[in-house]
């Protein structure tokens, strides 16, 4: 699992790292039984605080989305893989802003649903196979 | 009582100029401290204070549980201190320097300091007056280390280094932290290269603690909103004392808040917030200045005092 965050952007670390993980799993993209990285390497190749990695890696076995077993990697779990409420709750985080600006710039509802079907469209058109595989959250 | 060192209401005066005013600061275990502060606002004197470099006028501070005016070579194994602009034997070469350095420490490690002379790319045949400042800060950080100090205090020690340099730097402290669990402290100005290995930050101002938080909990606590209001009755003066520093009126606003309330705010106002987050640069400013602590945050005990006492 390729996780990647920016710790410039003011995000908390372990929060960008939880979303990652959690994404990619909604997605489909790390089945279960997928491994993480080991906390010495992710703060390695990250270059961040282990301790951040490990609060991070805590939270997400505290929410069931990776299994911790003695001795070994942690493993995404086999509940969290591809839950349709996961994908959902994915794309509503990343819908609120965009609910926030149509009603700034005064749209109406049908206005701003037509809309995003409109660029649902589009993006298929463009995409082909209509599978994006753009995770970065 | 905190184990790796503790202050308690130490002051240090230099003639008329106070270098420390009252601090009260502990670490216990293994973590990343930053610290942070604009010059001359006693971070070096801070980090000289818990080497045992300086001595307290008043208040105390003990290291390793030992007030640092007894501090013997049992502490003094265990600690290394990079000073600022790493003042060394400059008629040496490098390889000389570590050679007699390493002869003070029963525990010095030849396999890490090969190690870390080949990660920084560093000349040992070079005289150390010929070295660039780079290559003395890197040559210095490699003497404090070897002997693998379980407390390590790095003054300003990314400096006169290259962006590469720092990198290397920053990659080997945390090579250096997930092999040997430790307490690093690490004054700088650095904040891009420090917010990302840093996982508490204290800042100081005139010679006071003015922060002292979770880097983390730091970054969810200070946010820039972006308020819009349809009906354009923004004020100029917020009252909320959550609101640091406020631009803009009317339609919009952008406010500096720590610990703000979005859904009270924007009730109150019939606004919308848009909530963006701060890194380390732009949340400096805000802690330079002494905000009142969040009454259940309990990493605040130890600048409670110290925030009141600001006028």
């Amino acid at each position: 699992m390729l996780i990647v965050v920016d710790p410039h952007s003011g995000v908390p670390v372990y929060r960008q790292i939880v979303e990652q993980v959690e994404f990619q799993v909604a997605a489909g993209q790390a089945g279960p039984g997928s491994e993480l990285p080991s906390t010495r390497a992710l703060s390695r190749d990250l270059g961040v605080n282990p301790m951040t990695v490990s609060r991070a890696y805590s939270m997400l076995e505290a929410m069931g989305v990776v299994v911790r077993r003695p001795g070994l990697p942690l493993v995404v779990s086999e509940t969290a893989a591809g839950a349709a409420d996961g994908r959902l709750g994915q794309l509503r985080s990343l819908l609120e802003p965009v609910a926030r600006a149509a009603a700034q710039l005064g749209l109406t509802e049908e206005e701003a649903v037509a809309e995003f079907r409109a660029v649902l469209e589009t993006q298929a058109a463009t995409a082909g196979r209509g599978e994006d595989s753009n995770g970065s959250g | 009582m905190h184990g790796v060192f503790e202050l308690s209401g130490v002051v240090k005066r230099f003639g008329e100029r106070v270098g420390l005013d009252g601090i009260t600061l502990g670490a216990d275990g293994a973590g990343i401290l930053g610290l942070v502060g604009r010059n001359g606002s006693g971070k070096s004197t801070l980090l000289r204070s818990v080497a045992g470099l300086y001595l307290p006028d008043t208040g105390s501070c003990r290291t390793f549980g030992r007030a640092t005016r007894d501090l013997g070579p049992g502490e003094l194994q265990r600690l290394g201190f990079v000073d600022q602009h790493a003042r060394l034997v400059d008629w040496m070469r490098g390889a000389q320097l570590l050679r007699y350095v390493s002869r003070f420490y029963p525990r010095w490690d030849a396999a890490l300091e090969s190690h870390l002379v080949a990660a920084l790319e560093l000349d040992l045949t070079q005289r150390i007056w010929r070295m660039t400042p780079g290559n003395r800060q890197k040559l210095a950080l490699v003497t404090a280390v070897c002997h693998r100090p379980t407390l390590l205090l790095l003054d300003e020690p990314l400096s006169d280094l290259d962006p590469l340099a720092r990198r290397a730097v920053l990659e080997l402290l945390l090579e250096r932290f997930n092999s040997d669990a430790m307490t690093i402290v690490i004054s700088s100005h650095m904040l891009r290269d420090i917010e990302a290995v840093v996982d508490r930050l204290v800042c100081m101002d005139y010679g006071r603690v003015t922060a002292d938080d979770d880097m983390e909990t730091l970054r969810e606590r200070y946010a820039e909103w972006l308020v819009t209001s349809a009906s354009g009755d923004l004020p100029t003066d917020w009252p909320e004392d959550y609101v640091l520093d406020a631009r803009g009126a009317g339609h919009r606003a952008v406010l500096q808040v720590v610990d703000g309330d979005v859904a009270a705010f924007s009730a109150r106002y019939g606004a919308t917030v848009e909530v963006r987050p701060l890194n380390l640069e732009r949340i400096f400013p805000l802690l330079v200045a002494p905000v009142r602590p969040a009454v259940s945050d309990s990493t605040f005990r130890d600048t409670a005092g110290v925030a009141e006492a600001r006028p």
